[in-house]
This record gives structure tokens, sequence and C-alpha cells, in this order.
């Protein structure tokens, strides 16, 4: 825990990997919420916002889905804005961040540190990525026309989580692997 | 005694509390007028999750309406429209709408109705509900939306209409004929009909088909295109996603393509030796079916279609049948070896 809590204050404190945490996270939100549907086009241009069902940002449509209460249009596009849905893709875009920036931290260690890096990367972001969708589908396999959405159906309700749990076990391995590298002494070898 | 007074208590108590239930459910015909062409627990093992859950997908209860004006100010005269005509009170449910919501529990010339639409086998169906109404189960059979209703929770797949698993399993829906055609047909064919409003409880993206469009057909409704979930039984005569006008009766099915339709105006044709004869519609570019007892001739010049559907010499002594149009790959999936008329591929 000490050693996960001194990676992130590492990862928050330095410019660098703050920005790439940071631009991973905005970043793999959006594409989930594109992928999960939620912002699509059909803007009509400008901007245009209507937040007409607060009642049911607790409602669900799903496993770990929400019901939008609002509107939000933006250029040529539409985003039925769920609070909790933005919450899920936020919370793992920084889970991701946190993976890729800690990754790129440790990758900047002394050469004579001979521990290599674990590399879990964002692969372990990917089945996340497929759990939204159209009412039936996830819209990956939709676009693709692939016909393997029935086992993907039965795999939907864990993917969010497994996810999660992958990119927490990467993280606790990088950070594991920084508490190790800082606890060393400088330039010290084998 | 004590044990025969309590058992009677019991029944008492079981009936006092499922009697509203059952009072509410919809109405519905005998399972001996029902044919189906795989058992109900064949249908039942098919079932699998769609992703969402139960009334992840959800039905709009309070529908409202709006004039003509207001629809055209969002919808393209190329847009698909659900239609319902009945004594006198004419409704268009826009696909856009129906494609995020796929059940409607409306009530129409005093009838309650519920306006049934499933994206993925492109097949729209209209059933009295009684005093109940219809969710979406969230689950599917052969790609087709399985709704259930919440008065008994029993299960029906839309293109069955008959109940495969719950207290109704084996009994059928009574059918109301809807029409899917274009708005602009539409509202030719019906100028005064109410349309159903985006103004539909819910917030979503209704300017966006996630599964492609129709107008023009693109995306997962290209008749190409694959399924997405597996089916109990293929057929390769028409490409997957081809619409047919599809009906059913006494235990027999058949399914005509719309251009072959077209061509010939009147087509007839005999299944387990009952004629039945299919009209086209020119207007709204849909077919009219009807048993032929007496083997009439129909001449379709002769024809008139209006608000109430068709008319000329001849159509009194025919009986309408319930159709519907669907995609090739649901109909013959839940009706293998059913009749095809019109096999060519023409568009």
């Amino acid at each position: 825990m000490i050693a996960l809590a001194r990676l992130l204050v590492a990862l928050f404190s330095r410019p660098a990997t703050l920005a790439i945490l940071l631009g991973v996270a905005f970043g793999y939100a959006l594409l989930f919420l594109w992928l999960a549907g939620d912002i699509a086009g059909g803007g009509q241009g400008g901007l245009h916002l209507a937040f007409p069902a607060w009642e049911r940002a607790f409602e669900s449509r799903g496993v770990l889905r929400f019901e939008p209460v609002g509107l939000i249009e933006l250029g040529p596009w539409v985003w039925t804005f769920s609070p909790l849905d933005t919450l899920i893709a936020l919370g793992i875009g920084l889970l991701l961040g946190s993976n890729l920036a800690g990754l790129w931290l440790v990758r900047q260690a002394p050469v004579a540190c001979t521990i290599r890096a674990p590399s879990v990367g964002g692969l372990a972001a990917l089945p996340a990525l497929l759990a939204g969708g159209a009412c039936c589908a996830p819209l990956v396999v939709i676009w693709l026309g692939l016909p393997i959405a029935g086992s993907l159906a039965v795999l939907a309700p864990w993917l969010i989580p497994l996810s999660c749990l992958a990119l927490l076990v990467g993280l606790a391995r990088l950070a594991a692997h920084y508490g190790h590298r800082a606890s060393r002494p400088s330039g010290g070898g084998r | 005694m004590s044990r025969g007074v309590l058992t009677l208590s019991l029944i008492l108590l079981w009936s006092a509390v499922s009697f509203p239930a059952w009072a509410a459910a919809p109405p519905t015909i005998p399972d001996a007028e029902v044919s189906l062409a795989h058992s109900l627990a064949a249908y039942r093992q098919t079932v699998r999750s769609g992703g969402p859950g139960k009334d992840g997908i959800p039905a709009i209860d309070r529908p409202h309406l709006e004039s003509v004006a207001e629809a055209d100010t969002w919808l393209e005269p190329g847009d698909r429209v659900i239609g319902l005509y009945r004594d006198g009170e004419a409704r268009a449910y826009p696909q856009r709408i129906l494609v995020w919501h796929e059940i409607v529990n409306d009530v129409v010339a005093g009838e309650p109705l519920s306006v049934t639409y499933c994206p993925l086998t492109g097949s729209a169906l209209g059933f009295r509900r009684g005093d109940s109404t219809f969710g979406v189960s969230g689950r599917l059979v052969n790609s087709n939306l399985v709704m259930y209703d919440r008065a008994t929770d029993s299960e029906w797949p839309q293109l069955l209409g008959v109940a495969i698993s719950g207290p109704l399993a084996g009994r059928g829906l009574n059918a109301e004929r809807l029409i899917w055609t274009t708005w602009g047909a539409w509202k030719a064919r019906h100028p005064e009909t109410r349309v159903l409003s985006r103004d539909t409880g819910y917030v979503r993206n209704y300017r966006r088909d996630p599964y492609g469009g129709y107008n023009p057909v693109s995306g997962y409704y290209r008749r190409d295109s694959r399924p997405l979930f597996p089916v109990m039984a293929r057929d390769d005569r028409l490409s997957p996603k081809a619409m047919v006008l599809a009906f059913r009766d006494a235990g027999s099915a058949a399914a005509i393509r719309l251009p072959a339709l077209r061509e010939a105006g009147v087509l007839t044709l005999t299944l387990d030796e009952r004629p039945y004869v299919i009209l086209h519609d020119p207007e709204l570019d849909t077919g009219w079916v009807y048993r032929n007892p007496e083997g009439r001739t129909i001449d379709h010049a002769s024809l008139t279609f209006g608000p109430e559907g068709v008319r000329g010499p001849g159509i009194d002594a025919l009986e309408p049948i319930s159709a519907f149009q669907v995609m090739w790959f649901a109909w013959v999936a839940f009706q293998p070896g059913s009749m095809l008329i019109g096999e060519g591929e023409a568009p």
C-alpha cells in the first residue's frame, strides 16, 4: 500500500507523468464512451445542453451501465450524458493512465537497475471497451459484422470488472517495482 | 378435517394473491390454435442474454403524440415508420425512436395495444395487451426480441407471439396488423395521423441508429451482412437480411419477396390445400394477405387503397390474415421450410 502511494505521489508530482496519466485517462474515457454509444454523431452544430432526467441518474440499463440524464450537443457530436457511465469511464481511464505513466517512470530508471519493469500496459483496458454498445451487441462487433455477439453477451457483465482488476494488478506490480528500485542504493549494481 | 380447512385456506390465499395478476393478463388464444415449428422447450433452451438486463431497454409506457407538422421538423420522407390504423385512428411510430425502446404500450381507438419492434430481425408486430403491459426482457431467441408481460411475467418471443415460459406458456397473443413503410407514404395515406414524439421520458440520441440506417440502408441492415447471434435453423435461399413479407396460418408459413409482389400486383398461393391471395399496396409498398376460400380472382387494377386498407370487387369474400415484414434469416429460424415466393435476388 505504501509502495502504491509512493508511486502515485511520484506520478502526480512530475509534470511529464501527470501529462501522460491525464492525457491517457481522458483519451480512454472518450473512446470508452464512444464505443459504449454514449457519444455519437447526430449533432447539428453549436452547443446545446439539456438535462431533463436527473431522476434517472441511478437507474441501471445493464451491468455497470446507467441511464443518461441529459443531452450535450457539441458540433457534430451528441453525448447522452450519464454521470455514472462517465465516472466509470474516467475511473478505468485513470487506472490505465497510471499504468502507462508508471511504466514510463520505471523505464526511466538507471541502466544499472537490472530488474525489468512489468509491462502489463494497455491491453488490460481492452475488455472494458467491449462492455457497452447498442442494445444487444458491442458497437465494434456490429460495425465489423462479427457473429460473436452471443458469446460476448455472456461475458459482458465481467468485462469492466476484469479490466479494473487487471489494471489494479498491473499498478500494484509497478508500485512494487518502483518501491524496490527506490529502496536500492543509488547506482547500486548486483 | 383441520387439514382440509388448511388446504382450502391456502388455495383461497393463493387465489387472492394471484388473481389480480391473472385478471390483468393479456388476452390470448387457446393452445390448440397455436402451431410452432419447434417445441417450447427447444425455444427455451435457445434463449440467451442479449446484454442489457430486464427493462434495460425501456419500453415507452406513456407515449406522447405529436402532429404531422411537428414530426415533419425532424422526420425525412424516406425515414422508416411503423404505421397502425384502427377504427379511424392512425399512428406512426418512427423506427428511429423504436430502435431505442422496442415496445410502446399504447391505447388506440380505445384498444390497449403493444407496438413492438425488434431491430435485430427488422420486425414490427402489434399485439392486444388487455390491462397488462409488455416490457423488454433483455433476452433473445434467434436474435429476436423476447418480451415479457408484466401481469404474469411470461416470456414471449416477438416473432412467435406465443409464450415460451411462465404461466401462459403455449398460449398465443392476438396480433394487430402494423405497416412497415416510410414517413412520406404513411402521411400521404393518413394525413391526420398522430406521431410518437421524441418526448419519451428517456434521454436517447434519436438522430442516430446504433445498428446502421434504413435511409439509405446501411450497417447491420444491409442485405448481405451477417446475423450477430446464433439461430435455430439456417436457409440460404435468400441473403440473411433480405426483407420478406411473412405470414403463418394453421401450421403453414410463407414468405414473399416484395420485388416479386410489386411486379405481380396480385399473387396467389396454396398452403396445405388452402388458397391465399396477396395484394400489393403500391403506395405503402406492402402486402395485404387474405385467405381465399372461394378461390376468387382479384383484378389489381380494380382495387383502391385507402385508410381502411384494400377495397374493390371480391375483397369482401376474403378473410384477412395478419402479416409482417421481417429479415429472412429470422423468419426461417422460426419457420424452417417456409414457402418462399420470389427467390430471385432482385433488389
